[in-house]
């Protein structure tokens, strides 16, 4: 079976600084992959290259069996349009249209990139409202409504254009600790139903209990992979285990 | 002070008030549109298009509208060879430099407009799939016009009362009846009456902007 994504060899530079040094993964359909590592270790980088939201310098990207970039050298923009269309994202500051009310923000794509008619649409909308828990908020503009119904609206937004991957950017980084709940569950259910999920995060508790593998990312590289259990149970590298035990102290 | 006099001196400058309100509404609906291109052309990434927009705005703004509004009339019939091809009647001439002076200034605006749209809105859109003309109507434009409206406002309100300006070249304005009048009569009152027209003009503006900037409060 083709890997829903195939990373090979990712290097990436922001100016001189190296922030991706090597990388290699594979994600396999309904995989929910947790990425988890300090701040400026590349994660959202490698996330967000992945996407096409940062351009990355060499190596290849390969989305379904599709080259998003081959040996340093992306496709022509049509091309990577189209593949990146497979995928959805949902970021850390959810990036919600404020002008927009929740219906508007869900339909805004589909109406434009995929034509839909509206009678379907509204059906849609409300079915995936329904799935995070806020069908009576479909009215209401996204100032009014709190950190955790904005992740959540955001994430249905994502699901409108029925992606075949989504990927997470610290969702829950700009929650209040008492809201993450709710949207861990939002994700929580879609692994359930086996949507394919990479998720930057640094809630290590989420990370256990729903991903199948961790990545363990240090200084641009991915240091540690494999089961949840092992990563945290049994954690081979130093680093991992420095980490780990600065995030139980907390 | 009678209701005669009144009407004498009122009749001619509501006449002027029609040539102001032509004025106004030349350069608010032309200038907001060529300003936007302007806009367009400085934030984007061909050089020469910015160049040209930077140094437009540099020389609309940085030299006074009067001086303009003399060249656009006065200044370019003159010119040698081409000045046959650009002989306006004085209210096309008025137009002319007033788009062109406003268009800087509003271009200005929504840049800061523009600026101030969070970069995670573009990311949002990319990943959605939204090309970028889909993404600047749907998404870039009505929260520029948001940013933007208060100082559009401010800047509309100046041109009311900047239009007073194409008096001296000779357009038959509010203000050259006023002047008129008080010219004849010896008596101040045209003047009261004149600003009396610019206060109501302004009025309705001002309401008519905050009804705006309400339909855009999200």
């Amino acid at each position: 079976m083709t890997p829903m994504i195939k990373v090979n060899n990712l290097h990436k530079k922001f100016g001189d600084v190296e922030v991706l040094k090597g990388i290699d993964f594979e994600v396999n359909k309904g995989d929910v992959i947790a990425v988890i590592g300090s701040s400026g270790s590349g994660k959202s980088t490698l996330l967000r290259c992945l996407i096409d939201l940062e351009t990355a310098d060499v190596g290849d990207i390969v989305i379904e069996g599709q080259y998003l970039m081959k040996n340093g050298t992306y496709g022509a923009p049509a091309e990577v349009r189209k593949i990146i269309g497979k995928m959805g994202m949902v970021f850390q500051h959810f990036n919600l249209f404020p002008h927009l009310n929740v219906r508007d923000n869900l339909e805004l794509a589909p109406k434009m990139v995929k034509k839909s008619k509206k009678m379907q649409l509204l059906k849609r909308v409300e079915e995936q409202l329904k799935e995070v828990g806020l069908a009576d908020k479909i009215d209401c503009m996204p100032s009014t409504l709190s950190g955790g119904e904005k992740q959540r609206v955001a994430i249905a937004r994502a699901l409108m254009m029925d992606p075949d991957i989504l990927l997470f950017d610290e969702p829950t980084s700009a929650l209040d600790p008492e809201l993450t709940g709710e949207v861990l569950n939002v994700i929580q259910k879609l692994a359930n139903n086996k949507m394919t999920m990479m998720v930057v995060t640094h809630e290590m508790a989420f990370a256990r209990k729903v991903a199948n593998k961790v990545l363990f990312m240090s200084d641009g590289v991915i240091l540690e992979e494999g089961l949840p259990e092992k990563i945290f149970e049994n954690p081979q590298n130093n680093r991992t285990k420095e980490f780990l035990c600065n995030y139980m102290q907390d | 002070m009678n209701v005669n006099y009144f009407l004498n001196v009122l009749i001619p400058m509501l006449k002027g008030g029609i040539i102001t309100l032509t004025v106004f509404t030349a350069t608010i609906g032309l200038s907001i549109p060529l300003g936007f291109v302007v806009t367009l052309m400085v934030m984007g990434k061909v050089k020469p298009l910015k160049a040209v927009a930077e140094f437009y705005i540099y020389v609309l703004r940085g030299t006074p509208l009067l001086l303009q509004l003399m060249f656009v009339y006065y200044g370019l019939p003159i010119l040698p060879v081409i000045g046959q091809y650009f002989v306006f009647d004085r209210l096309t001439a008025a137009c002319i430099a007033f788009v062109l002076n406003y268009a800087a200034y509003f271009a200005e605006i929504f840049r800061g407009g523009l600026l101030s749209i969070d970069k995670g809105q573009y990311e949002a859109t990319k990943v959605l799939g939204l090309n970028r003309f889909q993404t600047m109507i749907k998404v870039v434009i009505p929260q520029m016009i948001r940013v933007s409206l208060p100082s559009v406002s401010n800047e509309t309100i100046t041109l009311v009362k900047d239009t007073a300006l194409i008096t001296v070249i000779g357009v038959t304005e509010i203000l050259h009846y006023a002047k008129t009048a008080v010219n004849r009569d010896a008596n101040n009152f045209a003047f009261l009456v004149a600003a009396m027209l610019y206060l109501l003009i302004n009025f309705v503006l001002t309401v008519v902007f905050k009804k705006l900037e309400k339909s855009y409060d999200f």
